[in-house]
């Protein structure tokens, strides 16, 4: 890394690696090593900050072995986070799905004052700190918050219980999936929806047997990065939760918590979580694999 | 009765895309909208599908309002330019489509569907692709597909939007002749929308000629060639060139030649526009009375000659085109001076706000000479 770094071979590899890409034919000998050296660039940072650490936690979470490990994630409190990151999840990602389908239809195919505004609103919580997503929430349906005496009155509890965590989450994955989906509907315009209107076709038929087909891949991939963060957020989550042990505590929240006891205990179950978001990964990286056309293309 | 289209505006901000266009379409008609973009008549197009609403006006098919039905009830098939298939039905299903997105009532039965689908496939000369993905055929066959599909709801009027604008030069002709004797046999009233002259004189009944909105000129082919209405309809369809000329008294005079002109009134007339067809510039025999013009630059597009001619009092250059075979009797090349006669020019005089107020077409004496009496010319291998 620090040959790339230096700046007497690192500016000259640069300059040689833009001409590679202008090049035809056989590189020179001083552009094939650019290349090589570029790219081990590129894989020291990754295994240094990626590869390694997430190795280090499966390791740490077996270092007392097998039965320990197993012991750890067979507490009831880790179950029950668990099984809390997984009902949090299977609320927030649907409802992100339709209001990305939602935003993403409106913002493509209506012309209507605001749009730019909206197009910021989808952005900002990709731009707000987590925990100040979680502040905001508190102060709406927190105990003192505007909507607090309401919500006791009615005896709904939202903050420091499930429709806080859900809350919370819904608002920071809010982007992922209309991101996803608004530069694909752009690209591909509505002369499809019309033609499908000029021929008779009701506004749901129209959605499902026309715009659907065409975006399904993206919105699969969008809901996918959407889960991925539902489960593994824990800045907003952690204003909203109280961190009741086996009752608000998400699976970040359990390894926070747990991190602060018993050290083998928490990497056991952040191996879970881990493990959680390296399946989703895998799952995208298939869907990128076998239908990345789709993702990028018109059609 | 056919389609009844009274007094159609439409504005978006402070841009005119339709003002005040009437025209009425026969039962079974051919009509071609022609014009630059940004005439107006995609928007024209995109009102009679029902996608878009007027400002203002009426369209009525057979005495029914049909501004009143929403887009699906209107019966109305439309052809777009980039064919808006569904890419991930096959043809078949796209073909289908129409049929089945009918409440459950009025669609046909599976096997009424397939047969219908079988049956408009061979009507565009596609069976065996039943099973193909759009992605899989060409751009003349994705157009057909289109048409197909837009034909199975039985559509009382068909608009096709730029239907070949997409396509290359050869299978635009072909297509082209394929789509007028389909529209023979079907005779089903249709509209179609067209930047390229060629395509709209070929194809149509009748033409439209559009301009910022507004329709110039309606007639047949022959009508708008022979007798453009306005100088637009001059410039766009018969490639029209201005000259400069002017009007005094019953005299039209152009390159220091005076011509009588026949019932030509425009004492008051803001402009007077003479304009001449590349065509109606003809090589004049050698020392005649003609208008001298250098041969700029020549250019031999398979039977005909094009050349650009430099003529005093004109900046531009004059286009002239002629016949390949007429050309091979002068001896001339580029460089050269040489005198031509015009055969044929068009006055129009307007007020103004541009309309026209006087029309004449003025045929100078000296042209029904003869015209070719130079030596034959040699060409070098």
């Amino acid at each position: 890394m620090a040959t790339a770094l230096d700046p007497a071979l690192g500016g000259g590899a640069l300059m040689a690696a833009v001409a590679s890409v202008v090049s035809i034919g056989q590189p020179a000998w001083s552009v094939r090593i650019a290349r090589v050296v570029l790219l081990l660039a590129a894989l020291a940072v990754l295994a240094w900050l990626l590869v390694l650490p997430l190795l280090a936690i499966f390791a740490e979470a077996f270092r007392q072995g097998y039965a320990f490990y197993l012991d750890a994630i067979k507490q009831p409190d880790t179950i029950a986070a668990v099984r809390l990151t997984f009902t949090v999840a299977a609320i927030a990602v649907p409802l992100n799905l339709v209001f990305g389908l939602a935003a993403a239809w409106s913002m493509t195919h209506f012309e209507f004052r605001g749009k730019a505004l909206l197009g910021a609103l989808i952005d900002l919580p990709f731009s707000i700190s987590p925990v100040v997503a979680g502040m905001m929430l508190i102060l709406v349906y927190g105990k003192d918050g505007w909507l607090g005496s309401w919500l006791e009155a009615h005896g709904l509890q939202v903050i420091f219980a499930l429709p806080g965590l859900v809350l919370a989450t819904v608002l920071v994955t809010l982007p992922f999936v209309a991101r996803e989906l608004i530069p694909l509907m752009q690209a591909q315009g509505s002369e499809q929806e019309e033609a499908a209107l000029t021929l008779g076709a009701s506004g749901w038929q129209i959605f499902f047997r026309v715009t659907l087909p065409r975006v399904r891949w993206a919105l699969l991939y969008g809901v996918l990065l959407c889960n991925a963060r539902a489960m593994g957020e824990f800045g907003a989550v952690y204003v909203v939760s109280g961190h009741l042990r086996g009752i608000t505590n998400t699976l970040p929240l359990q390894v926070d918590q747990l991190y602060q006891e018993n050290f083998s205990a928490a990497f056991a179950a952040a191996s879970l979580l881990a493990l959680l978001t390296l399946v989703t990964l895998g799952i995208k990286r298939v869907v990128e694999w076998r239908h990345g056309d789709a993702l990028n293309t018109h059609l | 009765m056919g389609i009844e289209i009274y007094r159609l505006r439409r504005q978006y901000g402070a841009f005119v895309a339709l003002d005040d266009v009437s025209l009425t379409i026969g039962d079974g008609e051919f009509v071609a909208v022609l014009g630059p973009s940004g005439s107006g008549k995609t928007s024209l197009l995109r009102i009679l599908a029902g996608l878009d609403q007027p400002d203002a006006g009426s369209v009525y098919r057979d005495g029914q309002d049909l501004l009143a039905l929403d887009a699906r009830r209107r019966g109305v098939g439309l052809v777009f330019q980039h064919y808006a298939l569904f890419p991930h039905m096959t043809v078949a299903q796209n073909v289908a489509f129409g049929l089945r997105v009918r409440p459950w009532r009025l669609r046909p039965k599976a096997a009424v569907i397939k047969a219908g689908v079988e049956h408009l496939l061979r009507q565009v000369e596609l069976e065996g692709f039943a099973d193909r993905y759009p992605s899989q055929l060409s751009g003349g066959q994705r157009q057909r597909v289109a048409l197909a599909r837009a034909l199975a709801i039985e559509p009382r009027l068909l608009l096709l939007d730029e239907p070949f604008g997409a396509l290359d030069a050869q299978v635009r002709v072909n297509l082209r002749r394929w789509l007028r004797e389909f529209h023979r046999s079907l005779g089903i009233t249709t509209l179609f929308v067209t930047h390229d002259q060629d395509e709209a004189l070929e194809m149509a009944d009748r033409v439209v000629v559009m301009n910022r909105g507004r329709i110039e000129q309606i007639g047949t082919p022959e009508q708008i060639y022979r007798q453009p209405a306005t100088p637009f309809a001059s410039r766009f369809i018969a490639r029209g060139q201005s000259l400069p000329g002017e009007v005094r008294g019953q005299h039209l005079h152009v390159f220091g030649h005076a011509w009588r002109m026949e019932n030509f009134v425009a004492d008051d007339a803001h402009e007077i526009t003479v304009h001449v067809r590349p065509e109606d510039i003809a090589l004049a025999p050698v020392q005649s009375d003609g208008v001298k013009a250098q041969l700029l630059n020549l250019r031999h597009v398979a039977g005909t000659v094009r050349a650009s001619l430099r003529v005093e009092n004109r900046e531009e250059p004059l286009e002239a085109e002629w016949n390949e075979r007429d050309w091979a009797r002068h001896a001339a090349t580029a460089g050269d001076t040489v005198d031509i006669h015009l055969l044929a020019l068009t006055v129009f005089a307007t007020d103004e706000e541009g309309r026209i107020q006087a029309r004449s077409t003025v045929h100078p004496p000296h042209a029904s000479f003869p015209v070719a009496v130079g030596p034959w010319r040699r060409v070098e291998a």
